[in-house]
């Protein structure tokens, strides 16, 4: 009786060892320095790429905003070159053609402003 | 009244603007002369033109592009009066470098043949080809935009300063205008007449009473003859066109400076382009509607 139950302690013990034993190298305690540094250097690289992602954002915002203000000017421009152009339509519209050229010419007595000599 | 003045293209160039607080305008005229004088100068090893007359084929930017094809126009408009590909034709004439280089007859100088060589012909058939993004010569064939460049610039520079009020732009005899109305002064025989342009339009003034030269005893200008080649015999000393734009009254007057006394005031009626002519014997002619 006495040996059968010390068989059972025995076995219990036994098996209690076998489960630590299995959850000690289930846990790969020998591996653990290799892959902290890879994770290490992917989270480097994570944080590298979200600074330089952060960059290009302030570059784009900064492009986009003087694309805008270039675009206003644009529009501007535009808009005071349609304006010059409607005040002079209708001369415009005659100079196209040769004939209309000497309409916008005329001899005057006026001091003149410039001078044209042999280019 | 603002008005600048400065040195480009090998001429003086004025600009003239009826607003006030135009220095962008004036600036960006100005470096609009200076980037064209960079692509369209053959006197320019690195520019558009000089690299297009070396290799005879170049990936040509706009504005060369829209040049040459003006030229063509010109040229076809003309009946061959006016032509780019005097390039040569000029070198042999001695006009090989900025015109301030060209020594006059007194002037000698190392490396340049003293024997003219008249015998350098332009070409007329079809020895240009512009294509989308290339241009394209024909063995043998250099062109000289140098009036036609500055017709442009003017006009192009004109175009910036409307954008600031009504303008005046004179690139050494070429006038463009935008809006407003401009008293232009023009050389007469030992007078000067002024006309007023108005508007968008365009003078120019084309003769051999500047930018001339003797060599061997015979006096030559920059006015070349594309039927044969050289300097231009004609009785006309200076003719001064007005037309639509710049680019048209520079090709006008080199036209009508080739023509001749005879026909030049004719022919400036008959196309009813506003011509004052200037005659080697001290004679000067109105045409074309100018009182």
């Amino acid at each position: 009786m006495t040996s059968h139950t010390g068989r059972l302690y025995s076995l219990a013990i036994a098996l209690v060892v076998f489960f630590l034993a299995w959850a000690v190298i289930a846990t790969h305690p020998w591996a653990t320095a290799g892959k902290d540094a890879r994770l290490q250097a992917l989270a480097v690289r994570e944080a590298q790429l979200r600074k330089e992602a952060k960059l290009v954002q302030t570059v784009v915002a900064q492009r986009w905003a003087n694309y805008q203000l270039q675009l206003k000017a644009r529009k501007t421009a535009i808009a005071a070159t349609k304006t010059s152009s409607a005040q002079n339509a209708p001369i415009s519209t005659a100079s196209s053609g040769a004939s209309s050229a000497s309409s916008q010419v005329k001899v005057v007595t006026l001091p003149p402003l410039t001078v044209t000599k042999t280019s | 009244m603002v008005r600048r003045r400065f040195h480009a293209m090998g001429t003086e160039i004025e600009l003239l603007v009826d607003a006030a607080s135009v220095e962008g305008a004036l600036d960006a005229a100005e470096q609009e002369f200076h980037r064209l004088e960079t692509l369209l100068s053959r006197f320019r090893e690195d520019s558009e033109l000089s690299r297009l007359n070396r290799e005879g084929s170049l990936e040509a930017g706009p504005d060369l592009r829209r040049v040459v094809e003006l030229a063509l126009a010109a040229r076809a408009r003309s009946g061959g009066r006016f032509d780019p590909t005097v390039h040569d034709a000029l070198v042999a004439a001695g006009y090989d470098r900025s015109f301030e280089l060209v020594p006059s007859e007194s002037d000698t100088y190392p490396g340049l043949s003293m024997e003219l060589d008249m015998d350098v012909h332009v070409q007329d058939s079809m020895d240009i080809h512009v294509e989308p993004d290339r241009i394209r010569l024909a063995p043998g064939v250099r062109i000289d935009l140098g009036g036609i460049g500055k017709g442009y610039a003017a006009e192009r520079a004109a175009e910036i300063l409307a954008t600031a009020g009504p303008c005046l732009v004179n690139a050494g005899g070429d006038v463009a205008t935008r809006g407003g109305a401009w008293p232009v002064g023009v050389e007469t025989s030992g007078d000067l007449l002024t006309l007023e342009l108005s508007g968008s339009s365009g003078l120019a003034t084309s003769g051999r009473d500047r930018r001339r030269w003797r060599r061997d005893g015979r006096e030559l200008h920059h006015l070349i003859d594309p039927r044969t080649g050289a300097p231009a015999e004609t009785n006309l000393l200076r003719v001064t066109v007005a037309a639509s734009d710049a680019i048209e009254a520079e090709v006008a007057a080199k036209s009508l400076f080739l023509a001749g006394a005879e026909h030049a005031a004719a022919e400036a009626d008959a196309a009813g382009l506003p011509a004052v002519l200037v005659t080697d014997d001290g004679r000067t002619v109105h045409a074309g509607g100018v009182a």
